[in-house]
């Protein structure tokens, strides 16, 4: 019953924006550019911070518990880091484009 | 006629009338016919130009009795690149040290320009010069892979029983140029997104504050850099793995 509730309301919210998309001339398109641009950097950023806290986190973790393994922690530690802020530069990138476009 | 650069100036003065030949020799148009050679282009020749005269200066000084700073400059960056290169290529890794010390010294060198001086730009943060970065390691991995594998290199395309070959094989193509991608969006990115930050914040708040995003794009350009080298160097050991 809680589960078709929750759907009820998402398909509910659904239907209230789709007379938003329902005027879609080349004009009216254009002003959500801005709000989806930050939603979608938002949403990268935000998550990329969890990923690199919780890679950062392991990294300390395992460096407190045997700092002999430091240079082996590090480049690994700054190779994930670099992979996963590139996913939110890929969405910075298209992004840029679009909004340029 | 785009805004030029004081040497982008220069350049297009003394070469445009040849650049505009090499480019409609290979079939590009240029921009502009009055200024062919682009801001990123020149900057590109002024790092290249900065890195062989430290080169060639390291290289008269050279001295074993009486080291002067630019030879210890040039030990400490060896050193740094052999141990990053013997960590994670390990045994026969010094016939890539030459070719990843340029590499790094080279990007680290064209992220730093952008900061030194409002004359001049960084040339990374255009899209082309890490896609050239990129595209030469690609190339230089792969020669190196074929060069200590011989045939046998087509064996890490494929995976390990006969009957996954058709599906690993377009699978582990499509992932080794979505590297070239993956080093090009994440230098190009991280420097072009650099500038637009603190010139943001420069347009928020006029005084001071700015500097912040200056110090963190500094850090940014440095530990780029280490992470191009880096990834460089990991698909060059990839490569020349070799499978028992």
């Amino acid at each position: 019953m809680r589960k078709l509730q929750y759907l009820f309301m998402a398909l509910a919210a659904l239907l209230i924006s789709v007379p938003a998309f329902g005027q879609d001339a080349s004009g009216a398109a254009a002003q959500w550019v801005p709000l989806a641009a930050g939603l979608g950097m938002a949403l990268a950023a935000g998550l990329c911070g969890l990923g690199q806290g919780k890679a950062t986190a392991s990294a300390t973790e395992a460096l407190a518990r045997n700092p002999g393994a430091r240079p082996g922690i590090f480049i690994f530690l700054i190779l994930g880091l670099a992979f996963i802020e590139s996913l939110a530069l890929f969405t910075f990138v298209i992004i840029f484009l679009k909004v340029h476009a | 006629m785009p805004k030029q650069l004081f040497f982008t100036k220069i350049l297009n003065h003394l070469f445009a009338p040849a650049a505009d030949k090499l480019l409609v020799a290979v079939h590009v148009t240029p921009v502009s016919t009055v200024a062919p050679i682009t801001n990123a282009v020149s900057m590109e020749l002024l790092v290249f130009l900065m890195l062989v005269v430290y080169f060639v200066w390291v290289r008269l000084t050279l001295s074993v009795e009486q080291p002067g700073p630019v030879q210890h400059l040039a030990e400490m960056t060896n050193e740094f690149v052999s141990d990053q290169g013997e960590q994670i290529i390990g045994h026969g890794y010094e016939k890539f040290t030459g070719y990843l010390t340029v590499l790094g010294l080279f990007i680290l060198v064209c992220n730093l320009l952008g900061l030194a001086s409002p004359w001049l730009t960084s040339p990374t943060a255009d899209v082309t010069v890490p896609l050239g970065c990129a595209l030469i390691t690609f190339v230089y991995y792969h020669y190196h892979g074929v060069r200590s594998n011989g045939f046998g290199y087509i064996k890490q395309f494929l995976g390990p029983v006969w009957w996954l070959y058709p599906l690993m094989l377009p699978i582990e193509i499509i992932s080794h140029c979505a590297r070239v991608l993956s080093l090009t969006v994440r230098l190009y990115a991280n420097m072009f997104a650099g500038d637009l930050l603190t010139l943001a914040f420069f347009s928020l708040v006029p005084v001071g504050i700015p500097l912040l995003f200056l110090g963190l794009h500094l850090g940014v350009a440095i530990v780029q850099a280490y992470v191009f080298l880096l990834l460089a160097a990991i698909y060059l050991s990839l490569a020349v793995a070799h499978d028992h």
